[in-house]
């Protein structure tokens, strides 16, 4: 019986190796090219580890004038997205989370009835309103955008997160003589904070990585994703990869910042006896 | 304060805010437009690299606004994208680009939507020196809505120590082609050879085969095009699996990590493979000759005005400027790209002269796609049909038979418009 729990747990942990390693390896390859001298990318046997490290196509990228602005620009529209889908979608979100099942069903599809359109296909109209209300090259324009497909997919979540929260808690501090307010900041919101947690990451990333509506919306100014398409469109193979690199990092920064909110007990402490 | 009163206050504040913000990060109606009172901003799209974007904004650019007394905002957009930004500038009424620098080969659709101005009574701006087709590339049913910049075309580049191993030459003819697609493939158990022919992209080398072979691609079932589809149905199994994923970009990829050993594409791979990669065994050549002859595909980039530009009279003079004796000589020393204009001598680097006279050679025989609206479906129906030849194995006649009365469907349909 211990033999075979043995086994079952080497299985588990061979399975998660093998899954890690197919999925960091493409980013060390990505790594390791931006650092290395060409010859020892472009053969047909190209090494595993890095021989020569070199820094000049990281120097390339920083000295090309093709950074910073987009840089900003990106980080700022991703988070400018993060912030105002949380403002509108958490308090709403909740009021949904406690209709009746019938209408709650409803208000679910109704969100999700935007999403039913490809994005290339609404991208034309909208960015063509946007224009005339001469929103081209600005940050605000593309928050909007960004907004119009990340609003609905995280109502969904946090009108499931909102759902699985008793609606016992309330009462119980409701008797404790806490105000609605403070019931939803001091009881609701703590409780519900990993779904937060994950809407948010999932609404910056996606925001982040957007290309779409950044194509149509940008022509002086270009985020990150335009600026790793003009790479990969015109550019050589080690600045796409130190570009691409650049852009792997803030993601790792903001996974890394929220995933202390990832964690399972939230929930299960605040319902405990 | 009630609490009614709170939540007034507090729905006006986000109001402010939020009107704040869109206020704040909005654009003003005039920017763009004007740099000050005299001087204007002229906007201008083109593709190019880092290296190409350094020569035009410190060699090329700066004389014009002197000149002119004009800022020019020039800005990256690849050719397949002007068409998706026109097409929503013009739909909002808010133009605000002023040219493009377009590839000669995507030029088709601008004219059928009615996305660029009609420049034929600019026409006589284009100089004397002209030769190639550069200046009927802009032409459309009879009047001129592109005026020529920068011809370009494709060369056929190989890796020059493989061939040595295998003892094989730069294929010159069709059957030599296939003779090097069957040695490579019996060398290496894998097809090395590869051609940029996508099934799904542009037709640029389908259309050089067709022509070579002395078919019409407007016509499709000529005897030209099935000797050519004929032939290419010979040679598929041989080639690399790479040359259904070749564009500009990866082509060079294969060629540099030597996943292929043969492969056509644009002369400014060069300065990816050879000058930053250092593979200075990656050599080039013209291209090989069908059974009607030598004929390439003619790219490079036009220049047009788009509809509603707002300064067009300064797009026209930045126009004129770009076709100069003394802007196309820069082009060709300092980039090494060919020039449209019989009388520009540049010299270019040593390292580049192989590759610079191969692209030359295939200038001489290059001819632009047909220009005709209804390309986007011509195109579709050489794309499918060669994918049911070649990939299906289907009989060419019958296939091409299909696809030919497609196309004259494509052509009734335009002309009854």
């Amino acid at each position: 019986m211990a033999s075979k729990s043995a086994n079952t747990k080497i299985w588990i942990y061979l399975s998660v190796l093998i899954i890690s390693f197919c999925m960091i390896a493409p980013v060390y390859i990505l790594i390791k090219i931006s650092f290395s001298e060409p010859h020892e990318v472009l053969t047909q046997h190209p090494t595993f580890l890095i021989h020569d490290v070199t820094f000049k196509h990281w120097k390339q990228v920083f000295e090309s004038g093709n950074l910073w602005e987009p840089l900003r620009k990106s980080f700022t529209v991703a988070s400018l997205t993060m912030l105002l889908a949380l403002a509108i979608v958490t308090p709403a979100s909740y009021a949904i989370s406690r209709l009746n099942k019938k209408a709650k069903y409803i208000f679910i599809l109704t969100l999700f009835f935007t999403k039913m359109f490809p994005v290339v296909g609404i991208a034309l109209p909208i960015s063509v309103t946007f224009l005339k209300w001469n929103l081209l090259d600005t940050d605000i324009g593309l928050v909007l955008a960004h907004l119009i497909g990340q609003l609905p997919f995280m109502a969904w979540i946090l009108v499931a997160t909102f759902s699985a929260i008793p609606f016992d808690l309330e009462e119980s501090a409701a008797i404790d003589g806490a105000s609605r307010m403070q019931t939803l900041s001091k009881v609701i919101l703590p409780v519900a904070m990993q779904g937060i947690a994950v809407a948010a990451l999932y609404v910056w990333l996606n925001s982040w990585n957007e290309f779409t509506y950044a194509l149509y919306l940008s022509l002086s100014t270009k985020t990150m994703p335009l600026q790793i398409y003009y790479y990969v469109e015109r550019g050589g193979f080690f600045q796409q990869a130190a570009y691409a690199t650049i852009l792997a990092i803030p993601v790792v920064l903001i996974t890394f910042i929220l995933q202390r909110y990832l964690k399972s007990d939230y929930l299960g402490g605040a319902v405990k006896g | 304060m009630n609490t009614s009163m709170k939540k007034l206050v507090t729905v006006g504040l986000s109001t402010v805010m939020v009107s704040g913000i869109i206020a704040g990060c909005a654009k003003s109606d005039d920017s763009g437009n004007t740099a000050s009172s005299e001087s204007k901003t002229l906007r201008v799209t083109m593709a190019l690299s880092e290296e190409e974007w350094a020569v035009m904004r410190k060699e090329i650019i700066p004389q014009f606004e002197q000149a002119n007394n004009a800022k020019v905002e020039a800005i990256q957009v690849e050719a397949k994208d002007v068409v998706k930004k026109l097409e929503a500038m013009k739909q909002a009424g808010k133009m605000e680009i002023d040219l493009i620098a377009q590839d000669v080969n995507n030029t088709a659709s601008l004219v059928s939507k009615g996305l660029v101005e009609d420049l034929s009574a600019y026409k006589s701006k284009i100089p004397s020196e002209s030769i190639g087709k550069l200046v009927d590339a802009g032409d459309f049913e009879g009047k001129t809505y592109f005026l020529p910049y920068r011809p370009n075309v494709e060369i056929n580049y190989y890796n020059e120590k493989k061939f040595n191993q295998y003892g094989l030459t730069p294929p010159t003819t069709w059957d030599e082609l296939l003779h090097v697609a069957k040695t490579l493939k019996e060398k290496e158990q894998i097809g090395r050879l590869a051609l940029k022919i996508k099934l799904s992209g542009d037709v640029i080398e389908i259309v050089e085969f067709i022509r070579q072979a002395g078919g019409d691609p407007l016509v499709l079932n000529d005897e030209g095009t099935i000797k050519a589809y004929t032939f290419l149905q010979e040679l598929w199994p041989y080639l690399s699996e790479d040359t259904l994923k070749a564009s500009f970009s990866s082509t060079n990829g294969f060629l540099a990590q030597e996943s292929v050993y043969y492969a056509p594409n644009w002369p400014f791979g060069v300065n990816i493979i050879v000058k930053e990669g250092g593979k200075t065994e990656i050599k080039a050549n013209s291209g090989y000759s069908g059974p009607a002859g030598a004929v390439k595909t003619l790219g490079g980039e036009v220049v047009g005005i788009p509809v509603g530009s707002p300064n067009k009279e300064l797009a026209v003079s930045f126009m004129e400027y770009l076709m100069s004796k003394e802007v196309q000589e820069t082009m060709v020393t300092k980039l090494g790209w060919p020039s449209f204009r019989s009388d520009v001598y540049g010299q270019v680097e040593d390292w580049q002269k192989p590759y610079f006279e191969a692209t030359q050679k295939g200038l001489e025989v290059a001819v632009p796609l047909s220009n005709v609206p209804y390309w986007a479906d011509v195109n579709k129906a050489i794309n499918e049909s060669l994918k049911e030849v070649v990939i299906d194995r289907k009989d060419v006649k019958t296939t091409l038979d299909k696809y030919a009365a497609v196309i004259q469907k494509a052509k009734s349909d335009y002309e009854n418009k």
